[in-house]
């Protein structure tokens, strides 16, 4: 069963078009990574999820309620929007009561999964300082706690970890797992491609639109490309040469990353090898990074994977 | 609606409130201030004008006359510097009335040849002059009138017993005997304040949670709107109708201005009228997104509502169609309502049409707010 299905979705700003016939599914159990850029359409979409939006055009099912139903699936997921909206002048101890309320947790509950919560986030021993005087990580941590105090079946996270320290994004995600573990579905979106080789399926998003949607073993194999990376104490030379003759060709600080089909490999190294004669430099086979992948979608003329 | 959720939304607000110092000090501080500042100095009272006696008959009568304006507060008798002639006096802002009394007064005044006392005033400020003008014929009637009296007493057949009675107007200013202008003030004080709070602060508090963001992480909790509205409004409502009875109290301590009508109808009608500026404080949250804007939209409606509520200027005195535009103040009603049951204790149902007027206005403007914000918010 999926947690959530969306089919042939369309969602317009007046004229301009942010969601463009979006398909996707949500497998129960998993961690979605919704993968793209700024303005891809990410926020939109989980807004529509949330019920904050309305479906314009298709069809969105959450937990198998229909997407008119958002007041009885807001009981059933949790969401953290991009930007740290808790009350900076509440504690941290009573915006998570606070949302406790409002989720309509029991009382007694509520100081049990308070408990839990603490031991999770390591929050306990700043329970009665105010929010706004907590760091940006601590901050992520409260907003995924308050997120969670009602024990959501979805939790649905926008650009978690924007703008967070490498240790507290580390954490960050490590605590995802955990929640994972207990059984939550979580869609997560996130501008960075590093952060999508941590999540089970991730979804590409540009300009409105789902470019692939898959495992990222699955992505890779069907992507069916070689990455080469070139290095040369002469980069600017050899980038010329390059360009013309690559699928992709990106600068990565001392290093030129190519892409090149699977089949016609063999046969553009040979001509590269042919032209670049007489500069020094040395290539190698490199395992596609998600970065490699992205930008090549992104790329007008390779739209689709043969 | 789950009564505890709202009561969680109302104990949120209010921790918010308490915890932050700007809006404390607007809340307690700037009433107190206000009250008093309003309160002592917008005054039309004119006292203590600068009077010149110019006695050029020096006589018995004109001595007695020159009396009656030493004692009362309206006047203080200035002396003449050497050689220094009363309109030089009126020049040099020495005196701002100069009364000249005639040689020959005393003496024509008792042949019964109606004789004439010159009064100089400063005409600058207007309403001054012609207020302490008032002041001083009256000082003048009532001399000639006590004079007639004692004569026709003491000397039955002179001249000066022979004069026609006069009639007589004798004043009585009922519920403000002094014409004390605080009596009249301070009521419109009381309405401009829980004004304030009500409507700046319920709008200013409502897109704060849209200008942090905080307003939709509510909207994702099955935490209905209506809830959130109460939620946040109660405080505000319960704020000031405190807020009324504590300036009341100060009032009645600080200008001796002493409630005479019923406190319960009082409460109904400020009950009513917060409705409306609730309703109009919810309406400004959904047109703005930063409380910056709240604050100058509250700023800009208030101007209007001050000027056309009779505060400064009476509507009546206003022209046709600015008397028509105050029907659609709130302000204007409340207003009347306060004056009427604070200072002469007005039954309600005495004021049929106000308290209609503001029970409309009331259900309509929050109704409206309400809606739009529904609308706004999703």
């Amino acid at each position: 069963m999926n947690t959530i299905n969306i089919e042939h979705l369309c969602y317009y700003y007046d004229k301009v078009q942010a969601l463009d016939d979006v398909s996707l599914s949500v497998i129960e159990g998993e961690i979605h990574g919704l993968i793209g850029p700024d303005s891809a359409g990410k926020t939109t979409l989980m807004r529509i999820l949330c019920g904050l939006m309305p479906t314009q055009e298709g069809k969105v099912s959450v937990l198998s309620l229909d997407s008119d139903d958002f007041m009885q699936i807001r009981s059933l997921i949790g969401y953290m929007p991009q930007r740290f909206s808790l009350y900076q002048d509440l504690s941290v101890a009573e915006n998570l009561k606070f949302f406790a309320r409002l989720f309509n947790v029991p009382a007694g509950e509520r100081d049990k999964r308070m408990q839990d919560l603490y031991a999770f986030s390591h929050l306990e021993e700043f329970s009665g300082r105010r929010a706004g005087a907590l760091s940006g990580g601590m901050k992520q941590k409260l907003a995924l706690s308050c997120a969670l105090i009602h024990r959501p079946r979805l939790l649905i996270l926008d650009e978690p970890t924007y703008g967070v320290d490498p240790v507290s994004r580390q954490e960050f995600w490590q605590m995802l797992k955990q929640i994972q573990g207990d059984g939550t579905t979580i869609l997560v979106s996130t501008p960075y491609m590093d952060e999508a080789e941590l999540c089970d399926r991730v979804s590409l998003i540009n300009g409105g639109k789902i470019l692939e949607s898959d495992t990222l073993t699955n992505i890779r194999s069907k992507w069916n490309r070689k990455v080469f990376s070139f290095s040369a104490p002469n980069l600017k030379q050899l980038f010329g040469v390059l360009e013309p003759l690559a699928e992709s060709c990106q600068l990565f600080g001392n290093e030129i990353h190519i892409v090149i089909p699977n089949a016609s490999a063999a046969q553009s190294l040979d001509i590269i090898k042919s032209r670049v004669e007489g500069i020094k430099y040395r290539y190698e086979e490199i395992e596609s990074s998600m970065e490699d992948i992205f930008l090549s979608y992104m790329n007008p003329g390779v739209w689709r994977v043969s | 609606m789950s009564i505890r959720v709202l009561f969680s939304f109302v104990k949120k607000e209010i921790k918010q409130i308490f915890r932050t110092k700007e809006m404390l000090i607007l809340m307690f501080g700037a009433p107190l201030l206000q009250l008093l500042v309003l309160g002592f100095t917008v005054t039309n009272e004119v006292k203590h004008i600068k009077l010149f006696i110019e006695d050029r008959d020096n006589t018995e009568l004109s001595r007695a006359m020159c009396e009656g304006f030493k004692h009362t507060d309206r006047f203080d008798l200035v002396q003449q510097q050497r050689g220094e002639s009363s309109t030089i006096m009126i020049q040099n802002w020495e005196a701002q009335l100069v009364v000249i009394v005639p040689q020959g007064f005393g003496r024509e005044l008792r042949q019964n040849r109606k004789p004439d006392v010159q009064f100089i005033t400063d005409g600058l400020d207007g309403n001054s002059a012609a207020v302490s003008l008032g002041y001083a014929q009256g000082i003048v009637a009532r001399f000639i009138q006590s004079m007639l009296q004692e004569s026709r007493q003491k000397y039955p057949f002179t001249a000066l017993s022979s004069m026609p009675s006069q009639v007589i107007v004798s004043q009585r200013m009922w519920y403000n005997e002094d014409l004390n202008s605080a009596q009249y003030m301070v009521p419109g004080i009381i309405v401009i304040l829980i004004t304030i709070i009500s409507m700046m602060m319920s709008a200013m508090s409502l897109v704060k949670e849209k200008e942090i963001g905080t307003l939709e992480q509510l909207m994702v909790t099955p935490a209905s709107k209506i809830e959130l509205l109460l939620g946040k409004l109660i405080p505000y409502w319960v704020i000031a109708m405190f807020e009324i009875s504590a300036v009341t109290f100060a009032a009645h301590f600080i200008f001796r201005i002493h409630f005479t009508g019923s406190v319960a109808e009082m409460a109904l009608a400020a009950g009513l009228y917060l409705m409306t500026t609730l309703g109009i404080g919810i309406f400004i949250s959904t047109i703005t997104d930063t409380q910056q804007q709240a604050m100058f939209f509250s700023w800009f409606m208030m101007i209007f509502m001050i000027l056309l509520s009779g505060l400064f200027v009476p509507v009546q005195n206003m022209p046709y169609l600015i008397k028509k535009l105050t029907l659609l103040n709130p302000m204007s009603f409340m207003l009347a309502i306060t004056r009427e049951v604070i200072i002469k204790g007005t039954p309600l149902r005495y004021m049929f049409r106000e308290v209609a007027a503001l029970t409309l206005y009331g259900f309509v403007t929050f109704f409206l707010g309400v809606t739009r914000f529904h609308k706004t918010t999703k």
